[in-house]
């Protein structure tokens, strides 16, 4: 923090004085001390703008360089589609035509299968990290904390829980506890209690306190205050939270399969590292299909339990 | 000049405003009194269409408010300007401009968001402030000040609109007694010298009976008196509030003034 000092906004009017030639007087010295710390900042911005251009080569040239080869990849991973096999059945010995949708997705029942694994991560996953966060979010907050301590300690430890990347931590675990979903769903619960924990107790500190102290009058613990001053309050904005926070996890969870944590992002690895022909784009779609399906559920739910919490 | 015709605003199928007809002349300070769910804030707030009528008409100097629209609404909005019991101030905004805002209905979009104020319309709104006694904290924000002060600013924004009417949906109800007078006081100073007519929705009668020219009491949506204070007797504020007979009935006991007016405290007492 700078020391700089701003001009009070508190001021004395003179029995006497014209009010205002003396508000405009000190209006003009708080515009005064304002516009330094502007411009102030405007140049730290501009000065880190320029660094951080310089620093990722972020240059316009660089870039249109690059977009061709972008390109160029999806045309390796296109599907090889024949319009006249295109809904060609199985031939008598059981294989698929070449060039039918058929054989392009012949791995379609082990892709459900996975698609499947990868959302049951996410709920698993959300919901065990929302659990966490639930806990963490009354002591984190800075109003509520029974004792200053308590506070900072609940407040670091959502720090530290959001403060890794899921996939190194999904990394870690994979090592320890071995390959398949287990790590996944531990690696993005530990990610979510984090995230979720700070968002809760924001959520928290912006809630009313007249309730709280409604509790506290009666003889109430601080169990009591939270369970009934603070939680009816703020349960409409966990579950937002909570379903937003679910669609976040189903894209996580489709790539933390890339490091052995399970669901799709598994096959996904697999076919780009082996095959790397149409069956990577075959995967691809599923998952952004798959995305978009779950966001669009998630986004009704959350206006409708939302709207009917609110009732209560 | 504002006129009711029957008036009827319906939740459902609860009337909570029904069937009023009045004539309110420019310059009148009106006391509505009631019990809570009389139908006093309902009243108020159809005025300037917080909350639209069901049936019935609101004329003022004879042209229709109730079925404006558009840029004719905010219009009437910003000659009729209202106090709330809440204040309704911006809390994290400094109270010059929360004073301000009483002029943002003569700014275009672009002016308004960047805050382009005048310096004539600074001078006003200091000035506004000054005569209530405010204009010192100016530069403050205005969730620094007590509930008292609140008020004093929300009465300067309402002021700057340059109003007509001005409607107070239970000014003092969250004040102390020394607020709630200096509150009144500036109500009904700003009433005598501007010529504003003020529409106060009040919770006690002896403020009513000692600020107002006429008092309007509602009970169950319904206009059930319409006079002056002195016309207003005993029994007939026993049934504005629904008092039992039996229960004793004291102006004193529901007195946020200072200095209730002792005749009228002892002819309740002795009645009861």
């Amino acid at each position: 923090m700078s020391s700089h000092h701003l001009a009070t906004p508190a001021f004395v009017i003179e029995p006497g004085q014209d009010p205002v030639t003396i508000f405009e007087k000190h209006r003009a010295e708080l515009q005064r001390s304002r516009l330094f710390m502007n411009i102030a900042m405007a140049v730290l911005f501009a000065l880190l703008l320029a660094v951080s251009i310089y620093v990722s080569k972020f240059y316009p040239d660089r870039l249109w360089a690059g977009l061709p080869r972008i390109f160029e990849y999806f045309g390796t991973v296109m599907p090889n589609l024949e319009a006249d096999n295109l809904f060609a059945a199985r031939q008598a010995n059981g294989k698929a035509v070449p060039g039918s949708i058929l054989y392009w997705y012949s791995d379609l029942g082990k892709y459900l299968q996975l698609l499947f694994e990868t959302v049951l991560m996410a709920i698993t996953a959300t919901m065990l990290g929302a659990a966490i966060a639930f806990l963490l979010s009354f002591p984190a907050a800075r109003n509520l904390a029974p004792l200053r301590w308590i506070n900072v300690l609940a407040r670091r430890t959502t720090e530290v829980l959001r403060g890794v990347p899921e996939i190194i931590i999904a990394l870690l675990l994979v090592f320890a506890l071995g390959i398949g979903p287990l790590a996944g769903v531990l690696a993005i619960a530990i990610h979510t209690a984090g995230a979720l924990g700070k968002l809760f107790s924001e959520v928290n500190e912006n809630a009313s306190m007249r309730p709280v102290e409604g509790l506290r009058s009666v003889g109430g613990t601080w169990w009591d205050e939270m369970r009934f001053g603070i939680v009816p309050q703020v349960l409409p904005n966990f579950v937002s939270y909570s379903l937003l926070r679910f669609e976040i996890n189903v894209r996580s969870s489709s790539i933390v399969g890339f490091v052995g944590a399970g669901g799709i992002g598994q096959e996904l690895n697999h076919t780009i590292s082996f095959y790397n022909d149409d069956r990577v784009m075959a995967v691809l779609i599923l998952i952004v299909l798959l995305v978009t399906v779950i966001d669009l559920i998630s986004e009704r739910l959350r206006t409708h339990l939302v709207g009917r919490e609110n009732l209560i | 000049m504002l006129e009711f015709s029957g008036l009827t605003k319906a939740f459902g199928n609860h009337k909570a405003v029904n069937n009023i007809t009045l004539t309110i002349p420019q310059g009148q300070m009106v006391g509505v009194i009631g019990r809570s769910g009389a139908g006093k804030s309902t009243l108020l707030r159809m005025i300037n269409r917080l909350a639209a009528p069901t049936e019935g008409q609101i004329r003022f100097d004879g042209r229709d408010v109730s079925a404006l629209k558009g840029r004719d609404l905010l219009a009437w909005r910003s000659e009729c300007a209202m106090v709330f019991q809440q204040f309704n101030l911006v809390g994290r905004m400094s109270v010059i401009n929360n004073v301000l805002m009483g002029r943002i209905f003569h700014h275009s979009f672009a002016t308004a968001m960047l805050q382009a104020f005048s310096a004539e319309e600074r001078a006003l709104a200091i000035r506004a402030l000054d005569r209530l006694g405010m204009a010192h904290t100016a530069l403050q924000r205005a969730e620094t000040l007590s509930g008292g002060q609140m008020q004093r600013v929300a009465i300067a924004r309402a002021l700057v609109q340059r109003p007509k009417v001005m409607l107070a949906d239970e000014p003092i109800a969250s004040l102390d007694p020394l607020n709630a007078k200096v509150v009144m006081d500036a109500l009904r100073r700003i009433n005598q010298e501007d010529g504003i007519t003020v529409l106060a929705n009040l919770h006690t009668l002896d403020t009513a009976r000692t600020y107002c020219d006429r008092i309007v009491g509602l009970m169950s949506g319904a206009v059930v008196f319409d006079g002056t204070p002195d016309q207003l007797t005993d029994r007939q504020a026993r049934e504005i509030y629904g008092a039992e007979a039996d229960d004793a009935f004291s102006e004193g006991v529901t007195s946020t003034m200072l200095t209730p007016r002792a005749q009228a405290a002892d002819t309740f007492d002795s009645a009861a």
